[in-house]
């Protein structure tokens, strides 16, 4: 067993947005008592509770992206009944299953998102050091996964499936020996990370087409999903919706690891059950060291897109004042998306926009390879924002 | 409790700057020791005269423009170091503070430092010393490769840098690892040079590419971050046209300065590649 589990706390906190999407309607105000599994908001997206107990708030809270978003809050009954009763749906109704369960992957959308023709799965297994559920869920449920994408070729009509995970991982021959039997699905083994965002990317590399700006993988025949959408939909058809998720704690932490939380969990508490904070934190950082985001408070919830929590301590946090840019193009191979990010910085540093804009500036996935790379330690992202808004400005100056 | 909030990324790769330049200094190390062991006491000079003077020079500029003193990035180092090991070993020693001196004042200070200066401080250096004093830079020797052991001690050094084709190759092994120089410059160009070279029957002149000094200019100096292209077709243009350059060089048999004078021209080339090898973005156009 990868993946541990950890207690309940006592309150869980389940924002009402978590998907890219508008906020969904809250379904129950304070007083009302929920049950596991119940659901709770509705609109775009749907959301479940994912404890029993009592509603004690619904109101604006801090969220992992750094808003605040309105959310439930629900504080645990003793005792109460926790475990849903699993029973088996038929997937005749899948596409009504994923919908009705609220699956979201960790780009924030939807699994399912148009009824388009498709013809190829791609799901996207890879890993980095401090975001590893990938693996965890290949080796504690490589069939469940198997059987989940395999329900969802049937169902969208895709002839092959590609699972794609990095090299030295260990899941890669788990999932390889579970796939023997299906020859129209293909583990392939890469040395890059792909972070969510660069489905694209994906599609290019794996399923070998390209997805012009402005279409989406859909529009080629392709769907992108993840292994976490996979062990959602296999809960789905068991009658279980999206209520946990399996993330990675890491950093400086009694003992990092994979852990299954409920959603809803704050942060911190999830921090204190994997042994606390070695040390004084000094920086919390959701889902992953090169893209993540910087919180500034640890009650934040886990939520569906949450895939890791790192904890930094002082030592950890880089504070090393940039240097000028030394030409060196390791920016330009590490980009995904093929930008030129050092030039970006320079146009955007000089608040040259239209320059940034025929650079494709928007283009951006904000993944931070590039500045992780950097020698001269230069806030790539930083500065890609800043041109991003500075574009956006000056179109909203040209319209009015 | 308070957290740091800053923009993604929460951790930087360890390579910085730094250890860029030191780096490729350290590098050059084995073959400048060769080179001491050569030609002795007066190579030991000409590299501390250089790389002094580089130091000296890059300190005053910064400290007398009040600019943030850089020179413990290792750059000045390098450059000096440079120069030194391209130059002959019995020149009067302040032929390399010279060269050094102008290197770092005209060619980093001047085109604004290391990121946005076009041509290679070093082989600026290079090209000042040899039109100001060209009497006084010629070699006494010129090398080719004899034998097999020249590969290792090449005693026809005529420059520190030629004493030893496999230690600079050694160097060279390391940084392209390290991608402290432009692999795909330098890789492209070597290559694509003896192949071409034995088909239009130049084949003769092998043994006086494979020397130290060239192998110097095409990995170290040709491929150097700074002054190579960012594209990555930008990069495999720039070597593929310097090859084509430094034919046209042996053609009339100019070795080791030809291929210096082929890498500056490519130098100033640069910026108009990039211009015109700007990537598609996966979206496409
Ligand atoms: S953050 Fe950097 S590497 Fe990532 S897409 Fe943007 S420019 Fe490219
Ligand atoms: S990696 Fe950094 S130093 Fe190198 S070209 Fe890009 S921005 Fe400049």
């Amino acid at each position: 067993m990868k993946i541990a589990t950890i207690k309940t706390p006592d309150q869980v906190i389940i924002p009402l947005q978590q998907h890219a999407g508008a906020v969904c309607n809250s379904l129950v105000s304070v007083g009302d008592i929920v049950s596991a599994g119940q659901l709770i908001g509705d609109g775009e997206s749907r959301i479940h509770s994912s404890v029993s107990g009592e509603v004690t708030a619904v109101s604006e809270l801090p969220h992992p992206t750094g808003k605040n978003v309105p959310s439930v809050v629900i504080n645990i009954h003793e005792g109460a009944e926790k475990e849903i009763e699993p029973e088996e749906l038929s997937t005749g109704k899948l596409r009504h299953i994923i919908r009705e369960a609220g699956i979201i992957e960790p780009n924030g959308l939807s699994t399912l998102r148009t009824k388009a023709e498709i013809d190829t799965i791609i799901i996207n297994g890879t890993n980095t050091d401090d975001l590893s559920s990938n693996a965890a869920l290949m080796l504690d449920y490589p069939a469940e996964i198997v059987y989940s994408l395999k329900a969802l070729m049937e169902l969208v009509g895709a002839k092959k499936a590609f699972i794609v995970i990095e090299l030295n991982s260990e899941a890669l021959q788990v999932m390889r020996t579970e796939t023997i039997p299906d020859r129209n699905i293909k583990v392939i083994a890469t040395p890059m990370y792909y972070p969510p965002g660069t489905e694209d990317v994906l599609v290019k590399n794996v399923a070998k087409k390209k997805v012009p700006r402005g279409s989406t993988p859909e529009d080629r025949g392709v769907l992108v999903s993840s292994i976490a959408a996979m062990k959602a939909i296999y809960d789905a058809v068991h009658g279980i919706p999206m209520i946990k998720k399996v993330i990675t704690v890491a950093g400086a932490v009694g003992s990092p690891r994979n852990v299954l939380v409920d959603i809803g969990t704050p942060i911190g508490h999830v921090i204190e059950e994997c042994g606390g904070c070695n040390g004084t934190p000094a920086k919390i950082i959701v889902n992953g060291a090169i893209s993540g985001t910087a919180q500034y408070t640890d009650q934040v919830p886990v939520i569906k897109t949450t895939t890791g929590i790192l904890v930094q301590t002082e030592k950890d946090v880089n504070r090393e004042p940039p240097a000028p840019c030394i030409n060196c193009a390791w920016c330009v191979d590490a980009c995904p998306i093929g930008l030129m990010p050092h030039l970006l910085y320079g146009y955007a540093d000089s608040a040259e926009f239209d320059r940034c804009a025929d650079l494709y500036i928007d283009d951006c996935i904000e993944c931070g390879l590039c500045a992780y790379i950097c020698p001269s330690k230069l806030p790539i992202v930083q500065m890609i924002r800043y041109g991003k808004h500075g574009i956006a400005e000056a179109e909203m100056e040209d319209l009015s | 409790m308070t957290f740091t909030i800053s923009p993604p990324p929460h951790v930087k790769s360890r390579e910085s700057v730094k250890s860029v330049m030191w780096g490729t200094v350290a590098a050059l190390i084995p073959v400048s020791l060769a080179a001491i062991y050569l030609f002795g006491l007066p190579a030991l000079m000409v590299i501390l005269a250089s790389v002094i003077a580089a130091v000296v020079t890059e300190v005053i500029i910064y400290w007398a423009a009040s600019q943030p003193i850089t020179a413990g990035d290792g750059n000045a180092v390098l450059i000096g170091l440079l120069l030194a090991l391209i130059l002959p070993p019995d020149i009067p020693i302040w032929i390399p503070i010279a060269g050094s001196v102008f290197a770092i004042a005209v060619a980093k200070y001047i085109f604004g430092g290391t990121g946005t200066l076009i041509f290679h401080p070093a082989l600026i250096g290079f090209a000042f010393l040899l039109a100001a004093w060209p009497t006084l830079l010629s070699t006494a020797s010129t090398p080719h490769l004899g034998s097999f052991s020249d590969l290792f001690l090449e005693t026809g050094a005529g420059r520190l840098i030629e004493v030893s084709p496999a230690l600079v190759l050694l160097g060279g092994a390391f940084v392209l690892y390290k991608r402290y120089v432009d692999r795909r410059v330098a890789i492209s160009a070597t290559i694509l040079l003896i192949p071409s070279m034995l088909i239009l029957g130049m084949g003769w002149q092998l043994p006086y590419i494979l020397t130290g000094g060239f192998f110097l200019g095409l990995i170290f100096l040709a491929a150097d971050p700074v002054t190579s292209p960012v594209t990555k077709r930008g990069r495999l243009v720039y070597g593929i046209v310097l090859v084509v350059l430094i034919l046209i060089q042996l053609h009339f048999n100019a070795y080791f300065t030809g291929l210096c004078f082929a890498i500056l021209l490519m130098n100033a080339f640069g910026p108009f590649i990039d211009k015109n090898t700007v990537p598609t973005p996966i979206g496409g156009r």
